[in-house]
Formats: structure tokens, C-alpha cells, sequence
């Protein structure tokens, strides 16, 4: 009878148990994207950022702590769900095109208040449009909203309905506006009469001045410590079930500038999230700890940036060099390519955890990715039959290929120092293309170095990760346009009156330029998206860069943070902290 | 006395020219500058604009001139990473700073001069084993240590693992923060006195054997005085000066191993100010950091020589001759 009732009572605790795990484990219901439970209510996150935030003004500076901030304690009047890469009213809750494209009518959200109380209204987006093109702002979001060289015009017929007026079409619209966090005028209109905007929200502006529409409010910051942020009582969202967002009543944001250090704090439950994915070697320890039920470890897919390897295509920069007679064809880097066993890189750079790509665009851009580029299968031989075939054969059998002048493949490749899948994937590439008869000497250096060393064209090879810093192609156009400042591979001399107009130093460039302006200035998206599979198609015959394996991104986070949306874009997790929750204490 | 003072100080203040200059020249020396924390393809609008902001569009003898007459009216220049005056950061970090070294200091003199003298008075087994830590201390880097405790730290949950105040040090009253920050402390000091405990040690246990053959000792031997009392009160005393003059390299060691042990700890000291300001290149940051580097040096120096003075009456003598 005893052992009966001491059976009995055992079943049910695990009956309870199991209760109380599976709620406690069972994350909250998503309705559109929001969680629901008005249980998970309250608590504080504690996440880690590597570097202070070098201004809380994002209009003026575009670190990824200040982006961070941006998130977490401004609105944006549209916002790019950076899960699904789709539109999202935010701010605005609807809008109106006309059919040319060129003028879009926004209608603003009744009854959205600054944290202190006082009205969002249009003047608030007249207020913030003009200090992004005041030049004495010192505006970092100012190119990225104009279009055709111009910046949009924007009037407001009342306080909650804003007309905005392109220049000219512009292919992503009012996704531009993603870029765009709106400032308080009545907080900021005294600095931009005095022409002090630049400064304003500096790092050493005391919390209690600033205001936003975001989800939480700065509370403290301490540099070089801790930055914390309360929830916003008076922030506009709210759960499908009517629960007012943000569910988190504080989230602190701890300085761990050490990404060991990070992990180290993440697995041991000190930290509940971070700011970055894991690095491949880190996946492992993640693992073991989610099987031991501390973190959960998510994978959100192939990341949208891949590490590149290319050549300095710039012929004034080679000067006299012969090499350059080779370097500079495609079927040189063509045969680099076919040289490359990518499932192997994958397997030896990246530990297992990537795919082969064949170009800039991955498969982790879902919008504007295309499968259809060339592919230069793993063939040794047939890499060696095109350097044959451009006169490049290993003549006096040193196992290096020269040209007929003598001329040896040998080449010194700069990357990133102390950033462990850059160095395996440099040693990666020197010894497949030994085999081919292509010698590299790898040269790890200093970031700034690199940079430098980038910018004046003063090296052979790099392999490096250029990030492009939109998924839009439009959002790239420095990198694609020649004469764009980020295009990477032969980077134009400097421009201004006086100077001379630089033309695209290849047929097949000048055709990209053609395709890109018209891709950025076509509204159809099916166009759009056809025009930018010719420009991939073209890069991918060129092969003005080389890539071989796009990182599948994993993230992990502390077990107890429910309510996560992930996204394969930085921040992974805050991006959307209003509907982040958390169970039981750190 | 006076004069000792003030040789002292125009020592010091020599040192701290010489030093912030040097680290301003070999910053901008250096390939590559603080723009390369924009981005490679930041635009170059942006780009010259900072440049123009921390002069890096002059030649480094202008640069240097400007920040040099600015710096006498303790306008240290801003710092790019943190966008505010360097001043301030600084006097933050130091604060910090002295609070570990402090600690660090006196952990690594009470560990390290004890096991000394046994090391270096007795033989047998006891001598051997602490031979034998110190030695490993000593070939442990910073970085390993302090990454073994975070880890160890972070197992355990005995200690926190890092941060120099607890999240919840927002809403703390005055003295719940000095609680949480005595909590914090251990960590990194431990990181950073474990190798200068070992110095201390091994100096300690060297001087100890000489002078525990000198001619005085072993009279005192015969005189029938204890071994124990020979040890402290003669031997040990007749060692020090060796151990008074390390005392100043050691501040010099606490704060360069602290660059490492503060980074790896997020402690927000000057040792991790100054790594940050180098790794980005924050050139008035890494100058204002060497500066506060030259102030922590010469009051090593300083405390070094009064305690030698103390110590030692031989130098005593000297100075009242």
C-alpha cells in the first residue's frame, strides 16, 4: 500500500514536473510575428555588445551599437522585417503610390506619443528629412535616401499624413525609408537651427534628454560597462491579444569586447543573448550546452556575406608588370575557380557549416538570388587545359606555371589577421592552387593595414569579406557601378570638378553600369529581379571576385528567451525586441 | 628631501611627454588610421571628414604640435571610438584601474614574499612545490589565466565572470556597490597578480638564499639566535632592497599585463581603454592612455624609491649627506 501511494505521488511530481517544464520551455504562440502570452510579461534581458555606441544619434553615425540603439529606441516609418525581408507598416500604418512611382502618400499611425508624452506627427518626418540633408548634419543616411542624385521632397498636408516625392522611380521604393529613424523636433529643432545637429545625442548626453517611439527608453549608459534601457510605457505596439509591448521590462546591454569571453558568459547563463552569430569553431560548445538545456542553439540559414578572393584589376596599378597580361583575363580566374573544391573549403574553412556559391549574391538573399549563374565545377585538369590555354604552362617544371616571357603565377595574398576562417581559407587556397601550378604567399595583416593597403590598390590579392550593406542590389550600387566607391576590384581614382570622368575599364563593367542604373530605377519587381540575374550572370563569366563557400549562420541564445525572430542580418535578435520575453531569473 | 621631490617630479613629468608623444607618433606611424573603422568602402565625404577631425590630414609635427598646446590646458583631444573628451575616459579608467592594481598588488606581495622567504630559507619538498607554481605562473600568459578563470568562473558560478558591477548595479545604493564591485574584484586580480606573485617570489626566494649566507647571518647564527627570528628579522630585512626596487617595474607590469587580463574581463580599467584605443587606432585615446601609463609609472617609481628609503639606511644616510 505504501509503495502504491509512494508510486503514486512520484507519477504525478513528474507529471507536474513535465507540466511545468513544457510550459516554462514552450515558447509563446506567434500571430503575424507577435507573441501573444500576456504571461511571459516582465523581466529583464541581459545582452552583451562588443563596442559603445560611438553617438545614440543614428542619423550621424552608423556603428552597429548605434544601429542597435536605433532599434530598440526609435520607430522608422516603414520597416523591412529583417526575418522575412518583407515591407512592414510601422510607423506609418498604410500608404498610397501614384502609378508613376514618384510620389508615395503615407498616413501616420493615430495616436503614437514620444516617451515623454508629446505627439508623433508629420512634422516630426519634415523635422528628421531636413536634418538628413542639412549638410552641416553630417548625415550618414543621406545618400542612402537620395535617389538620382537628388534627395526626396517630402510635404505634410496635415500632422498625420506625409507626401513624399522622388526625383525619379526608384526600384526599392519606400524601402529606403528602413533607413530612416525619426527624430524628435521637439527635442532637436534648437540644434539643427544652430547648426549643432552633428553633436546632438552625443555618447555624453545625459538618458533623461532623449526621446523616441522604440520600445525601450535609455536609462543609463556607463562607458565602457553597461548601457541599459527600460521598457517604454507609452511605446504604440501591441500584441494580437492586447498586451502592450515591449513584454521586457529592462534590457542591459553589457561591454564584453572579448567574443571568448562573450561565450564563455553565454554558455554560464551571465548573458542571455548576444549581438553576433557563432563563429564556426564555437558551434560545438553551443551544442553541448543546449543539450544540457542553457542555451538554445537556432540555425537561421546561409548568411547574405561571403568571403571573396580577388586580384587587383587596376592596370596603372600594376604598372609594367607582366603578370598583369594574365591576371587581367577572365580565363585565368576562371580556371582559379574550376582549381577550388568547394564542398572540401567548406568542410576545412568552415567546418562543415556552408554551402558552395558561385557569386557575390547567396542563397541566404532569397529575394535576389539566382541559381543560374556559371558554375565551374572541381576539375583540376580542366583548370590547367585554360591556363594552357592563355599561354600560362609550367616550362622549366618548378611547379609554378610562367608565361612565355617567364613570367611566374606567383602572387602574395593579404587578409585579415587573427580571424581564424580567413587564415584556413587563404591556406585552403594555397594549396589547391599548387596544384594548378598558381603560387600564393599568404600574408596576414592588420585590419586597418588591409584597409589602407585596399583603398591606395597597393597589393596582388586579397581575400576578405567586402559586406554589402543592403540585400537590395539598389542598396549596393557603389560596389556594382565602376565608378562607385565600394567596387571593390578596381576601385576609381578620386572625383571632383577638374578631375577627369573615369570610364569602366572593361566591356563587360560598362554593361553592369547600364543594367544597374536601369534595375534601380525600374519599380516592376519581376524586372527588376531580371535585369539583376543578367548582372549576376555577367559577374559570374567575369569573375572579377571569387567565391567559393557562403557560412550558414547559427545563433544562440539563453534557453529561457522566448519569443525570438531570428534573422540572418546583425543584430539577430533585437532587431524585433518588443515581442522578446523571458522566463524565470538569469 | 625637497630636492628628491623635485627631481622626482621633472622625471615624471618627462616621462609622460616622452611617452604620450611617442605613442601619438607611432600611432599615426602605424599603417592604416581610425577611418578604417568605417568600413572599407565607407564614402569618402565621411571619410576625410574624420580625418579632418583628428587631424589626420596635417603632417604629424602639426598634429603633434596642436595636441601637444592643447594638452597643457588638459584638453587631451577627443577619442573616435567613444566620440566624447579624452579626459574624461581616462580618469574613469585610471580610477578603475588603481582599484585592480591595488588589489593585484597586495594579493601578489602577500603571496608572493611569504612563499619567498620559505622558498629561499629552507629546503626540502615545501621549496620545490613553490618553485615549481611559480614557475608555472610565471609561463602562463595573462590572456590564458584570465580565460581559464572566466571559464572556471562561469562553470562554477562561484564568482562572477567578468564586468567590474553586476546588471542590477542600476538600481544599488552607494554601499551595495562597493559589495558588488569587492564580488567582481577577484577575478581579475587574481589574472593579474598570479605572474607578479611569482616575480615576487622567485626575487624574493633568490635574495633571501644570498643573504642568508652573508657573513652577518651567520654570526647572528652563532650568537644563538632562532632560525625564525633570523629569517624576519635580519635576513629578510637585510633582502629587501632588491624586492623595494622591483616594486616599481611591478606597477609597470600590473599595467601592461592588465591590457589583456581588463579585456578579457571587461574590466572597465585603462589597460582595456588603451588596447581598444589601439586596435582601432583612436590616436588621442592611445596618447591620453600613455600618459596615464607615464602617471602610474612614475608613482611606481616613487613609492619604489620610498620604500628603498625606508628599507635601506644606507640610503637614508645618503640623502641626508
Amino acid at each position: 500500500m505504501k509503495r502504491r501511494l509512494l508510486g503514486s505521488v512520484v507519477t504525478a511530481a513528474i507529471l507536474l514536473g513535465g507540466v511545468v517544464f513544457w510550459r516554462s520551455t514552450t515558447a509563446p504562440e506567434l500571430v503575424n510575428g507577435v507573441a501573444t502570452p500576456a504571461a511571459t510579461r516582465g523581466g529583464q534581458l541581459v545582452g552583451s555588445i562588443r563596442a559603445v555606441p560611438r553617438s545614440f544619434n543614428r542619423i550621424v553615425a552608423r556603428e552597429q551599437t548605434t544601429e542597435l540603439l536605433s532599434f530598440l529606441t526609435q520607430g522608422r516609418l516603414v520597416r523591412i522585417n529583417r526575418s522575412t525581408f518583407d515591407l512592414e507598416p510601422w510607423l506609418a500604418e498604410s500608404w498610397e503610390a501614384s502609378p508613376d512611382g514618384l510620389t508615395f502618400t503615407l498616413h501616420l499611425r493615430p495616436g503614437v506619443t514620444w516617451s515623454d508624452g508629446a505627439p508623433f506627427t508629420s512634422g516630426d518626418v519634415l523635422f528628421t528629412l531636413q536634418a538628413v540633408f542639412d549638410p552641416k548634419s553630417e548625415s550618414v543616411v543621406a545618400n542612402q535616401l537620395t535617389v538620382a542624385g537628388k534627395p526626396i521632397a517630402a510635404t505634410a498636408p496635415d500632422d498625420h499624413t506625409i507626401v513624399l516625392t522622388y526625383p525619379a522611380p526608384s526600384g526599392p521604393g519606400l524601402r529606403l525609408l528602413d533607413a530612416l529613424a525619426i527624430m524628435p523636433k521637439h527635442k532637436l529643432e534648437g540644434a539643427l537651427a544652430a547648426g549643432t545637429f552633428a553633436k546632438s545625442w552625443d555618447s555624453a548626453t545625459p538618458p533623461s534628454d532623449m526621446v523616441g517611439t522604440g520600445p525601450f527608453l535609455l536609462r543609463e549608459y556607463i562607458p565602457g560597462q553597461r548601457i541599459v534601457l527600460d521598457r517604454n510605457p507609452r511605446y504604440w505596439r501591441k500584441a494580437t491579444d492586447g498586451t502592450q509591448l515591449p513584454y521586457l521590462d529592462r534590457i542591459v546591454l553589457q561591454v564584453v569586447p572579448d567574443q571568448d569571453a562573450e561565450l564563455l558568459r553565454l554558455q554560464s547563463g551571465d548573458l542571455d543573448l548576444t549581438q553576433s552569430e557563432l563563429r564556426p569553431d564555437d558551434y560545438v560548445a553551443a551544442r553541448r550546452a543546449e543539450d544540457q538545456g542553457r542555451l538554445k542553439v537556432l540555425e537561421l540559414g546561409v548568411g547574405p556575406d561571403a568571403d571573396a578572393f580577388w586580384f587587383r584589376l587596376k592596370a596603372e596599378a600594376w604598372k609594367n608588370d607582366p603578370r598583369f597580361a594574365f591576371v587581367s583575363k577572365p580565363e585565368f580566374r576562371r580556371a582559379i575557380s574550376h582549381a577550388v573544391d568547394r564542398e572540401a573549403f567548406a568542410e576545412n574553412v568552415f567546418l562543415g557549416a556552408g554551402v558552395p556559391i558561385w557569386g557575390p549574391i547567396t542563397p541566404g538573399n532569397r529575394i535576389w538570388f539566382s541559381p543560374n549563374v556559371l558554375r565551374y565545377p572541381h576539375d583540376v585538369n580542366k583548370a590547367k587545359e585554360i591556363l594552357k590555354g592563355i599561354g600560362l604552362e609550367d616550362r622549366n617544371a618548378n611547379g609554378i606555371v610562367e608565361d612565355a616571357g617567364g613570367n611566374e603565377a606567383r602572387f602574395t595574398v593579404i587578409t585579415q589577421r587573427g580571424i581564424g576562417w580567413y587564415e584556413r581559407g587563404t591556406t585552403e587556397l594555397r594549396n589547391r592552387l599548387a596544384q594548378v601550378g598558381i603560387a600564393l604567399e599568404i600574408a596576414p595583416i592588420d585590419n586597418g593595414a588591409l584597409i589602407k593597403r585596399l583603398l591606395s590598390s597597393d597589393y596582388e590579392a586579397i581575400y576578405y569579406r567586402p559586406l554589402l550593406t543592403d540585400l537590395d542590389p539598389a542598396g549596393n550600387m557603389d560596389v556594382w557601378m565602376s565608378s562607385g566607391s565600394g567596387h571593390f576590384w578596381n576601385l576609381p581614382g578620386p572625383k571632383g570638378p577638374g578631375l577627369p570622368v573615369e570610364k569602366p575599364a572593361t566591356e563587360w563593367e560598362a554593361r553592369i553600369d547600364m543594367l544597374m542604373a536601369e534595375q534601380a530605377s525600374t519599380i516592376d519587381p519581376e524586372r527588376r529581379k531580371a535585369i539583376f540575374n543578367d548582372v549576376q550572370r555577367i559577374f559570374a563569366e567575369n569573375l572579377p571576385a571569387l567565391y567559393f563557400v557562403a557560412p550558414r549562420i547559427y545563433y544562440a541564445h539563453n534557453a529561457r528567451v522566448r519569443g525570438v525572430t531570428p534573422s540572418v542580418q546583425r543584430p539577430p535578435a533585437l532587431w524585433s525586441a518588443d515581442t522578446i520575453a523571458v522566463s524565470g531569473a538569469p | 628631501m625637497a630636492r628628491f621631490l623635485l627631481r622626482r617630479l621633472i622625471f615624471a613629468i618627462l616621462l609622460i611627454v616622452i611617452v604620450s608623444s611617442g605613442a601619438l607618433f607611432l600611432t599615426r606611424l602605424a599603417p592604416g588610421d581610425v577611418t578604417a573603422n568605417l568600413g572599407a568602402f565607407a564614402p569618402p565625404e565621411e571619410v576625410a571628414r574624420i580625418r579632418a577631425r583628428f587631424d589626420l590630414d596635417r603632417s604629424a609635427a602639426a598634429q603633434w604640435g596642436g595636441w601637444a598646446l592643447r594638452a597643457i590646458r588638459f584638453d587631451f583631444g577627443d577619442s573616435f571610438l567613444y566620440n566624447r573628451p579624452v579626459g574624461g575616459l581616462i580618469q574613469r579608467a585610471a580610477g578603475n584601474t588603481a582599484v585592480l592594481a591595488v588589489a593585484a598588488l597586495s594579493l601578489a606581495t602577500l603571496l608572493g614574499i611569504p612563499l619567498g622567504i620559505i622558498s629561499g630559507s629552507r629546503r626540502g619538498v615545501a621549496p620545490m612545490l613553490i618553485r615549481g607554481a611559480s614557475l608555472v605562473c610565471l609561463s602562463i600568459p595573462p590572456l590564458l589565466t584570465s580565460l581559464l578563470l572566466v571559464f572556471a568562473a562561469s562553470r562554477t558560478g562561484w564568482l562572477p565572470a567578468g564586468g567590474m558591477t553586476s546588471v542590477n548595479a542600476v538600481d544599488a545604493g552607494w554601499s551595495s556597490w562597493v559589495l558588488d564591485v569587492v564580488r567582481h574584484l577577484p577575478l581579475p586580480a587574481i589574472a593579474l597578480a598570479l605572474p607578479i606573485a611569482a616575480t615576487f617570489e622567485r626575487l624574493q626566494s633568490q635574495s633571501m638564499a644570498e643573504t642568508i649566507h652573508q657573513p652577518f647571518v651567520v654570526a647572528a647564527l652563532a650568537r644563538g639566535v632562532t632560525w625564525r627570528r633570523l629569517v624576519i628579522g635580519h635576513a629578510w630585512r637585510a633582502s629587501l632592497r632588491s624586492m623595494c626596487a622591483i616594486y616599481g617595474l611591478a606597477i609597470g607590469a600590473l599595467l601592461s599585463g592588465s591590457f589583456v587580463v581588463e579585456y578579457i574581463t571587461a574590466w572597465p580599467g585603462l589597460g582595456r581603454l588603451m588596447y581598444e584605443a589601439l586596435r582601432a587606432r583612436d590616436i588621442y585615446l592611445v596618447a591620453g592612455c600613455s600618459a596615464m601609463g607615464g602617471v602610474f609609472l612614475a608613482l611606481g617609481s616613487l613609492v619604489a624609491d620610498l620604500l628603498l628609503f625606508a628599507a635601506d639606511p644606507r640610503v637614508r644616510e645618503g640623502q641626508s649627506a
